[in-house]
């Protein structure tokens, strides 16, 4: 039982941006996709929740290929959170994470669905804002607000695109550790496109970094993290230090600099 | 909500009924129903009025109602799906398109075939496909911004407008006169026959659309994307639906002319009325864009009794304004 990515190629029109991705998540595993901008992070995610196909490769889960299977069964179990874009119309909270049981409710949604969407409200922490129209929240409350209507559909496999970079740091953190939760009370298989370094080593149990369209490292982020790699994929030098707190990434200029007389700019208090 | 909203239709369509130079009263208009329904003999007094009502007042009021509900079904199907509350089988370039469509036929036909023809049905119809084929193609392989996918509707729309024209310009007297009945829509000559295609166009439409409520939702307010990632067949959904209401839009306006701002405007009542859930937002706006039409063609026949003024011109009337207070508004927001 496990997600798994065979030889994913993709390209937009004439640009490659995926040149034969493997990858393999364990069941009820979070892991997170890393690598620098236009790295093929976002296409990955989107092709395993069917926005986009693949020019050639397979997905599947738990032995079942997820490329293959219809839309709406295929929506059963892989649900997709989108970065956070404005809608045209209006449309309260309660209704906005109601749309996460569409593969599931013929016409009209049942008591159950109402109860499973009122739940996943409730675990982002959205109960007070139900009744509020989208338009009136903030970028991060409506990011929380897809998260909720993903897990109100109820999947097995959980995507997320970068999620948290417009979340502030309370929210990112909130974020990270509701998805980690879900992985480990329901054994739902998350897959994270991510920036932040840190934040991917310390709550993700497997860090994938992507570059060029190619994976370049896999493994628990203690493992996958290299010195020499990170900073050739970023173009930044970077130090990699792993202490008691796990791994940890800076970026090598915000190191503290050794003091040199008269040269070193002095910090302000 | 939705029951309250049906019985207000019902009782203003029928009070817009007895409205006219005629004087008949709700009383008078159930006998006559009553009469032709389960049939009766028919006085001599009430012949007269009989007649009015059944003859007359009861199709085109009628007309009137299927035609304007046809119209704002289109509106709210194509506003959900292109995601942009700004357009309409109007403001797309699709009514205009279906004009000169049935423009042609009338021409080509020396004026021979009148509203209703088949040929012009499906000049009108065939004039609709193809242009919301190249609008909404252009706007896919462009990834147009809502603002573009208008400007290319406004210039789609004086496109089609000035080719009616020119149709207008090289036909005689009678095929003219024709012509000129499209470009300002009309319900004058309604008969039952056209009451039934446009009614059975519109309630043939509307369970269906009903049925793909829940995926107009899921493309409406969530975009293409994460309505593919929630199981919809966004491309197959957007075709059939697009086909769907481009239909219901050149229907009516074969039969009755381009009436402008229904499709816009209807929806938008309904919107504010109940909400933008597309499960009730359909019908309520079935009933909001027919009660619009039904209610404008009654003031147009009885502020200038008897001259009787056409509907497309009372709309625009009130139509025009709801649209430049819409853009200013939307504007404001961003």
């Amino acid at each position: 039982m496990s997600l798994e990515v065979a030889s994913v190629r993709f390209a937009y029109r004439r640009n490659p941006v995926l040149e034969g991705v493997d990858l393999r998540v364990a069941e009820g595993g979070f892991c997170a996709l890393l690598g620098p901008n236009g790295s093929g992070k976002s296409t990955l995610t989107k092709i395993i929740a069917r926005v986009l196909a693949p020019a050639a490769g397979t997905v599947s889960f738990a032995g079942r290929d997820l490329l293959a299977t219809p839309r709406r069964e295929h929506a059963r179990v892989v649900s997709y959170v989108p970065q956070s874009g404005a809608t045209p119309f209006e449309q309260t909270v309660r209704e906005a994470v109601l749309l996460g049981r569409t593969p599931h409710i013929g016409l009209r949604p049942t008591r159950r669905d109402r109860e499973i969407v009122d739940a996943s409200i409730e675990r982002l922490g959205l109960a007070e804002l139900s009744d509020r129209p989208m338009s009136q929240l903030s970028g991060g409350q409506a990011q929380r607000v897809l998260i909720a209507r993903a897990l109100a559909q109820q999947p097995r496999v959980l995507l997320l695109d970068e999620p948290t970079s417009a979340l502030d740091l309370r929210y990112q953190i909130e974020t990270l550790q509701i998805v980690r939760s879900v992985t480990r009370e329901e054994g739902v298989t998350a897959l994270i496109a991510i920036h932040d370094l840190n934040h991917a080593a310390h709550f993700c149990d497997q860090a994938v970094l992507l570059d060029g369209g190619r994976v370049v490292a896999d493994g628990p982020p203690a493992e996958a993290f290299d010195e020499a790699l990170l900073s050739r994929v970023y173009g930044l030098d970077v130090r990699v230090s792993r202490g008691a707190a796990g791994v940890e990434v800076r970026p090598a200029a915000l190191e503290p600099t050794p003091l040199r007389a008269g040269t070193a700019p002095k910090e302000s208090a | 909500m939705l029951w309250a909203g049906t019985v207000l239709t019902v009782l203003v369509t029928a009070w817009c009924v007895t409205a006219g130079t005629t004087d008949a009263g709700l009383l008078d208009v159930g006998r006559a129903i009553r009469l032709r329904v389960f049939g009766g003999v028919l006085d001599q007094d009430f012949a007269q009025t009989y007649s009015v009502i059944i003859n007359l007042r009861l199709p085109r009021v009628l007309l009137a109602f299927v035609a304007g509900a046809a119209l704002s079904l289109a509106g709210v199907v194509m506003q959900g799906l292109l995601r942009n509350p700004l357009v309409s089988p109007f403001t797309l370039g699709v009514s205009p398109a279906a004009a000169f469509g049935a423009a042609l036929a009338i021409l080509l036909t020396g004026g021979s075939a009148g509203s209703g023809s088949w040929l012009v049905i499906g000049s009108a119809l065939g004039a609709a496909l193809a242009v919301s084929a190249l609008v909404l193609g252009l706007a896919s392989a462009k990834a147009m911004s809502a603002a573009t996918l208008l400007l290319l509707g406004i210039a789609l729309t004086q496109l089609f407008e000035a080719m009616t024209a020119a149709l207008q310009f090289v036909a005689d007297e009678n095929t003219l006169q024709a012509i000129v009945r499209w470009t300002f829509g009309s319900v004058n000559d309604a008969g039952w026959s056209d009451v039934g295609v446009v009614g059975a166009c519109v309630v043939a439409a509307l369970p269906l659309l009903l049925w793909f409520s829940r995926d107009l939702n899921a493309i409406a307010f969530a975009g293409d994307d994460a309505a593919k990632s929630l199981g919809v067949n966004v491309t197959a959904v957007r075709v059939g639906l697009i086909v769907v209401s481009v239909v219901l839009a050149a229907v009516v306006v074969s039969f009755c002319g381009v009436i402008g701002f229904v499709g816009l405007v209807g929806p938008h009542i309904a919107r504010l009325a109940i909400g933008a859930d597309h499960r009730y937002l359909l019908p309520f706006s079935f009933l909001t864009g027919g009660l619009l039409l039904v209610v404008a063609d009654t003031v147009g026949r009885t502020v200038l009794a008897p001259s009787v003024i056409p509907v497309g011109i009372v709309v625009a009337f009130i139509g025009a304004p709801v649209f430049i207070n819409l853009i200013l508004t939307r504007r404001a927001a961003q």
